[in-house]
């Protein structure tokens, strides 16, 4: 199956981030056809219709996110763009950000409407700096052209799109710690009830979505949500920009139906380097629990194909890594990742991750006793659905995996024989 | 509790099997204690807002199963409710009770969380419980104890260390290694004191705890963060290293140092005071403590401590002697000076930090011994029969009122004045209370206040403006529809007298006084007082608060009649509360301390008094009123008694013995300037060393008792009165300091009833921790139980009623309308809407300086404290930024003030929120700011640059030097002489 282009347009499309090229290309005409001639109800079924999910990893439905902002509360509200893309391994964001900002920054104001919010901000990794030069003044140059900002197409009603940078911390991409981070406090998740569709940025009724997602918006309405829903699998419709990296002869971004086979996405990314074996997959980045490659070769990439492996499909970062790897110092690299990430919130993330890297550094330096792996393993249940956000139990899916596919790569580390 | 407010309605929850019935939004874990069960917390805090940070209250949750096609709730056999657990363990602090849930907390996955959570706590812990001051009271300890893993499997070697401990504040050390961050001092300083100083710095493990404000921890309340704390990472700056608390005594005590009455321990080892800390009182303080009351008990050591009584020698200077002779020589003194001028040449001028007792037998030895009403207590804020009369009801508890209640804080900096109650305002407020500030100068308590900024001099006409607007506001028709005659909106509230009539005179009294005539006269729009006038009138109850600054303006009369006339008085939450600046402002008045009061707050003349006196009292005084304190100052009396209080040290060009005093006797703990010029001087007891009683500014009557022993041979105030009194051949013979109290309760029909039987103490009901008194007095209860320690099992004392308040009580509906007719008018005869044209500034150069409370001043009691005194400031002046630029004035330059009685220099301090034309002095920092405005409230002064820039930029502040530990050099103490 080849890739299909509903987000990465600009791979046809040269210089798609111009606006001239981009309005020549059908852009700003579905914001202006929603907000001249649509109800906002209209919109939110319209998306609802479509079946498109958030991309940002948890794959929860755009439409009914949406409709869950309650009417009649007199507060202003928010579209919140998460494009603080802080997963290992994910790059899908920076290149829409780069090569096609306008389609996200369309279905960010689309969004706005259909929620009756007259502000987006888009919460942009820390990192991002220059990208954000060059999205600012896309969003000048389109709110000049009259496709952004008050009065918008005549009507009454206008957004403005705003950028926020963050300061390089992991967590604030989790929807609630991004909003504290926004506020300009501490980076820490919030309690949950209240939801952010109710209580979100300052107190007021929010959405925030991927930036991946919205950008699919713009093209939802412009060929229909039956079309969208024809791509993909039922219960997983659209594209999926999954992100090749690790052990592969060409890393990249993929774009293809959600329901493709890993081996078709392998062989798009030119199959393992150097003529090597597969040995794993983390399908998400740091955050998923790896999958032995006969199992993720028989693999469907949708949330569903993924789930069953008893992984997540996240936000598709697929790093790959072959026969050579050693998956104690996979375990060790990504909890040594989030305990420099952890917010320290939470007891069990802040000390259990701290003390799963003492081990884990034990191990990989070949300082480690027998007893190590065990206390690991203890550590890891300990920690387990006891933290308060789900950034704690994302620590735990690499070493929890490992140990329970790969130990002998463990104990190789202390010298006892291997089972 | 003794509520302002309705009932919540109540939840139905079963944990460990054990039913509770917890009001609607309570949190599991509140919920579990109310049922009797420990759910182990080191996060969440009963008083704080739940975050669920530590994890260590994790159980098992189940609500009742529902059948999701028919929504009928699924039954077992039996019928009863099937429930559905949730899959994962819950935190119970983050979650709210539903009918029908259930809690388990004994199973063995709640178990294995625990000591999860616990293992995780310890890995980065020092374990120096054996140095740490927290041991032995300490919430880590005990719940490892009782909930922890038994041995430590991570690697010694691999913890995580800081330097410590750090200053976090003058007042406390941070020891970050202890530290469980779990943001309880955070959140005080956040929530309960209103001060955003401290927070979170760096994530995850590398997280520890910063103070970002400029000077660190600037907060008055900082020590509560050492109790909230769980762990040792906080510690105070007084009791480091100190004694571990197994070895403290504690003994109860009731705050001396302000009127609110926290209730606290003094913990003593070997005879001395170590450490101060609160004593749950649910009606008073909760579980807080300013950081004077904490740490300022430098007084209870001996340093610089009179110790025996002194008499003047041959060569004039002062020399101890034995009580006997002393006391022989008071008693001659006296005598001679009445059969030489008769009893109103003697006079006798107290403090107002005497106990009850102690200030009733003052006012008893003058009064009924001597025969004098030339009696009177300084400073003073109670100079009516007001508070009597309007006061708050008796079940008031301010940190409880919320929507539906407006509080009026006049002429009162409550956060330097009363610091905990600036607490239970700030508490209210956030519940949801209207809160009004009227006052002359900025505070802090402005900041989520309706503000109403009044022109020192003319605040009795933007009294008269809100008060016009409230009655206004109350009479407007509503949407074309006249509110019905004889139907205030406060007919709602239960027991609300409804005295249309009464208000409708006061109403048109003020007529002219309206919120338009505020304009250009006080910096305040007119539609803010509008506003603050509507928010009165619309809401339950009306409290009014008020300090010296209030009575010092006149405005008391305004507030009674207003209470009077509406009804708002006697009932929770409405009424009058005068806030004195010393411990028993309220007491000494209670106790007849003023020149035309007897015990009971009845006049010098009134018959009823002097028939109820004359059955108690071996004589009576003449029915004629007394000189007052300023009088007898001036030297309106030949002989005075100044027992507990310094005018010399408040104003040093007072000169008694120029006034015409010529025998001076002076009672006291120190050797005060006062105290200097004195013929005779008697060794006082400090409050850590005696029984007694004190009143709170809300009438609590509550007991304190003895801590330590005696300083020397210092003597409790009513014995040297009643030993005074038997020399006059009194036979009245007092043993105890009970026994002066059941007198009290036979002269003063307020205190009818009472004993120190009835006052304490209290018993502990297992296993709620809640706390009764043999005799109910008023509910106390206690929701605090996880901190350092809090337990009150000393009693909660009992407020007295106002006889209105007790016809209240008793449904007399013809009483209340007589008291509003009759009160509302007896009390606006007071009152004079009038503007002090000679106090506005406009004309010329002048400034008006008004003198201000601060909370740390230069006086004997903070001084004495080794860890407060360097917070003092020096003597400053604040000028708002506009008058600073105009003048040319620039922050820590220095300036000569001169007003009418005098002049001082001080530093420059340039303050946003003064208003420009004032300035503020705050008194009791070494300058007599006062006397410069000639004793008044205010006064216009001239402004002298006398050094353009700082003196010594860059220098740390250097504070007052604290005064000397030996006597000053005009007397020479040689206690071999006895």
């Amino acid at each position: 199956m080849p890739e299909q282009h509903i987000v990465l347009r600009h791979r046809a499309i040269p210089h798609l981030d111009r606006l001239d090229v981009y309005v020549a290309n059908g852009g700003y005409v579905q914001l202006k056809r929603a907000v001249t001639s649509m109800t906002p109800a209209e919109v939110i079924d319209l998306v609802k219709q479509s079946g498109l999910r958030g991309r940002g990893g948890a794959g929860f439905p755009t439409g009914l996110k949406w409709s869950f902002v309650p009417a009649g509360i007199d507060k202003p509200r928010y579209v919140v763009v998460n494009n603080d893309e802080s997963e290992p391994g994910t790059f899908k964001d920076h290149e829409i950000t780069l090569s096609n900002p306008h389609q996200f920054i369309e279905g960010a104001a689309i969004a706005a409407y259909a929620i009756g919010a007259r502000d987006v901000y888009i919460y942009s990794r820390g990192e991002f700096w220059d990208e954000m030069v060059h999205l600012k003044a896309c969003i000048a140059e389109a709110r000049a052209a009259g496709h952004l900002g008050q009065n918008l197409f005549g009507t009454d009603y206008g957004v403005e799109v705003h950028v926020t940078p963050g300061a390089g911390a992991y967590i604030c991409g989790e929807e609630t710690a991004l909003l504290n981070s926004l506020e300009g406090e501490l980076g820490q998740p919030r309690l949950k009830p209240p939801f952010p569709a109710v209580a979100g940025l300052y107190a007021c009724p929010t959405v925030v979505n991927n930036t991946e997602t919205l950008a699919n918006v713009p093209q939802i309405m412009e060929r229909g949500p039956e079309w969208y829903k024809a791509i993909g699998t039922e219960k997983s419709p659209g594209t999926k920009i999954i992100s090749v990296s690790g052990h592969v002869a060409r890393p990249g971004n993929y774009e293809v139906p959600l329901g493709t086979p890993f081996a078709e996405v392998l062989a798009l990314a030119g199959g393992v380097w150097q003529g090597r074996a597969m040995k794993a997959l983390l399908p998400a980045g740091a955050s998923a629990p790896v999958i032995p490659a006969e199992t993720a070769m028989g693999m469907n990439c949708d949330w569903e194909s993924v789930a069953a492996t008893g992984s997540i499909l996240g936000s598709a970062s697929f790093i790959v890594l072959d026969e050579t790897t050693d998956m104690a110092w996979v375990a060790y690299k990504t909890v040594r990742f989030f305990q420099h990430e952890s917010c320290g919130k939470c007891s069990p993330c802040r000390e259990g991750t701290f003390w799963m890297k003492k081990i884990l550094t034990r191990v990989v330096h070949g300082e480690a006793t027998a007893a190590d792996i065990p206390l690991l393993g203890d550590v890891v249940r300990q920690i387990d659905s006891k933290c308060f956000c789900p950034l704690g139990e994302f620590a735990l899916s690499a070493p929890r995996s490992t140990l329970a596919q790969f130990e002998g790569d463990y104990l190789g580390h202390v010298g006892a024989p291997r089972p | 509790m003794a509520t302002n407010g309705s009932a919540p309605k109540l939840v139905n929850v079963m944990i460990d099997g054990r039913p509770a019935a917890v009001g609607a939004g309570t949190n599991v874990v509140d919920a579990a204690h109310a049922a009797g069960v420990e759910i182990p917390i080191f996060c969440h805090h009963p008083k704080l807002v739940p975050v669920g940070m530590c994890r260590m209250c994790l159980v098992e949750v189940g609500t009742p199963g529902v059948d999701p096609a028919t929504k009928a709730p699924i039954l077992d056999d039996e019928g009863a409710p099937v429930i559905k657990y949730f899959p994962k363990l819950m935190a119970g602090c983050t979650t709210v009770v539903s009918e029908g849930m259930h809690v388990r907390t004994g199973t063995p996955a709640v178990a294995e969380a625990r000591e999860a959570v616990l293992e995780f706590l310890l890995t980065s812990h020092p374990l120096d419980c054996p140095v740490c001051d927290k041991g032995g009271e300490c919430p880590l300890q005990n719940l490892t104890m009782r909930y922890g893993p038994g041995r430590s499997r991570f690697v010694w070697g691999e913890k995580f260390h800081y330097p410590k401990p750090v200053p976090v504040g003058p007042l406390i050390a941070l020891d970050r290694e202890r530290c469980v961050l779990c943001a309880r001092c955070i959140r005080f300083e956040d929530e309960i004191a209103d001060d955003q100083v401290l927070g979170f710095e760096n994530r995850g493990r590398g997280m520890e705890i910063v103070s970002f404000s400029d000077p660190p921890l600037d907060s008055v309340f900082s020590g509560n963060t050492t109790d909230v704390c769980p762990v040792g990472a906080l510690t105070t700056a007084d009791f480091r290293f100190e004694s571990r608390v197994w070895e403290l005594e504690s003994r109860p005590a009731v705050c001396p140092h302000c009127a609110v009455g926290c209730n606290i321990g003094y913990d003593t080892r070997h005879g001395r005071v170590l450490r101060v800390m609160p004593r749950e009182h649910d009606a008073v303080n909760e579980i807080w403590l300013c950081d004077k009351g904490r740490f300022g008990h430098g007084f209870t050591t001996a340093e610089g401590r009179l110790t025996h009584p002194l008499v003047r020698d041959i060569s004039g200077a002062l020399v101890a002697t034995t009580w006997d002779d002393a006391l022989t020589r008071v008693a001659e003194a006296l005598k001679r000076t009445v059969a030489e001028g008769g009893p109103a040449a003697v006079g006798g001028v107290a403090g107002a930090t005497l106990t009850n007792e102690d200030a009733y037998a003052f006012g008893r030895f003058l009064r009924a011994v001597v025969g004098t009403n030339n009696v009177d207590h300084r400073p003073k804020v109670i100079a009516d029969d007001s508070v009597h009369r309007f006061g708050a009801g008796a079940d008031t508890i301010v940190h409880a009122l919320g929507a539906g209640h407006a509080i009026v804080v006049v002429g009162l900096d409550a956060e330097a004045e009363a610091p905990v109650l600036f607490l239970s305002l700030n508490k209210a407020r956030r519940q949801g209370a209207a809160l009004i500030t009227l006052s002359t100068a900025p505070q802090k308590l402005d900041r989520h206040a309706s503000h109403l900024r009044a022109v020192p001099g003319s605040e009795a006409t933007l009294l008269a403006a809100l008060v016009r607007a409230a009655l206004e506001a109350e009479y407007e028709p509503v949407d074309g529809a006249s509110v019905p005659s004889g139907a205030l909106p406060n007919a709602a509230v239960p027991n609300a007298a409804v005295p249309s009539a009464a208000a409708r005179v006061l109403a048109d009294r003020l007529a002219d006084h309206g919120p338009a005539a505020v304009h250009g006269v006080h910096p305040v729009d007119p539609d803010a007082v509008a506003q603050a006038g509507k928010a009165l009138a619309s809401a339950g109850g009306v409290l009014w608060i008020y300090g010296r600054s209030a009575v010092d303006a006149g405005l008391v009369p305004l507030m009674a009649a207003y209470a009077a006339a509406t009804g708002q008085h006697g009932r929770a939450g409405t009424g009058l509360v005068a806030v004195g600046r010393h411990a028993n402002a309220q007491g000494v008045a209670d106790m007849g301390l003023t020149p035309d009061r007897l015990p009971g707050h009845a006049r010098v003349d009134d018959a009823a008094a002097r028939e109820r006196l004359a059955d108690v009292w071996p004589s009576l005084p003449s029915s004629e009123p007394g000189l007052d304190a300023g009088a007898m100052l001036a030297g309106g009396v030949q002989a005075l008694y100044v027992l507990g209080t310094d005018p010399v040290g408040d104003d040093p060009a007072l000169d008694l013995r120029a006034n015409g005093v010529r025998t001076l006797i002076v009672q006291d703990l120190y050797l005060t300037p006062t105290a200097a010029q004195a013929d005779i001087v008697l060794p006082a007891q400090s409050a850590a060393e005696r029984d007694g009683t004190f009143t709170s500014l809300l009438r609590r009557v509550q007991r304190t008792y003895a801590a330590v022993d005696p300083v020397g041979h210092a003597r409790a105030d009513w014995k040297v009165l009643r030993d005074l009194a038997a020399r006059y051949g009194d036979a009245e013979s007092f043993a105890a300091p009970s026994d002066v109290f059941d007198e009290i309760a036979r002269a003063v029909p307020a205190y009818a009833g009472l004993s120190y039987a009835a006052l304490g103490p209290a018993i502990r009901t297992a296993p709620t921790d809640i706390f009764l008194p043999f005799a109910p007095l008023t509910e106390a209860r206690s929701v605090s139980y996880i901190g350092t320690r809090y337990e009150n099992r000393h009693g909660i004392g009992a407020a007295w009623l106002t006889p209105a308040e007790a016809t209240y009580a008793a449904g007399d509906t013809a009483a209340h309308e007589a008291v509003a007719a009759d009160g509302g008018e007896d009390a606006f005869a007071g009152y004079a809407v009038a503007a002090d044209d000679a106090l506005h500034a406009a004309a010329g150069d002048d400034l008006v300086l008004i003198p201000t409370a601060i909370l740390f001043d230069a006086g004997r009691l903070v001084a004495s404290s080794t860890v407060l005194h360097p917070l003092v400031p020096r003597p400053f002046v604040a000028f708002s930024p506009f008058d600073a630029l105009q003048r040319g004035l620039v922050e820590g330059g220095r300036v000569r003030v001169t007003g009418a009685g005098g002049t001082f220099e001080a530093e420059v301090v340039v303050q946003d929120g003064v208003t420009p034309g004032t300035a503020l002095a705050p008194e009791s920092l070494g300058i007599a700011v006062r006397a410069a405005v000639g004793g008044e409230r205010a006064g216009r002064v001239r402004v002298e640059v006398v050094a353009a820039g700082p003196i010594e930029r860059g220098a740390s502040p250097t504070p007052a030097p604290r005064p000397s530990s030996s006597p000053s050099t005009t007397a020479t103490v040689t206690p071999g002489q006895i």
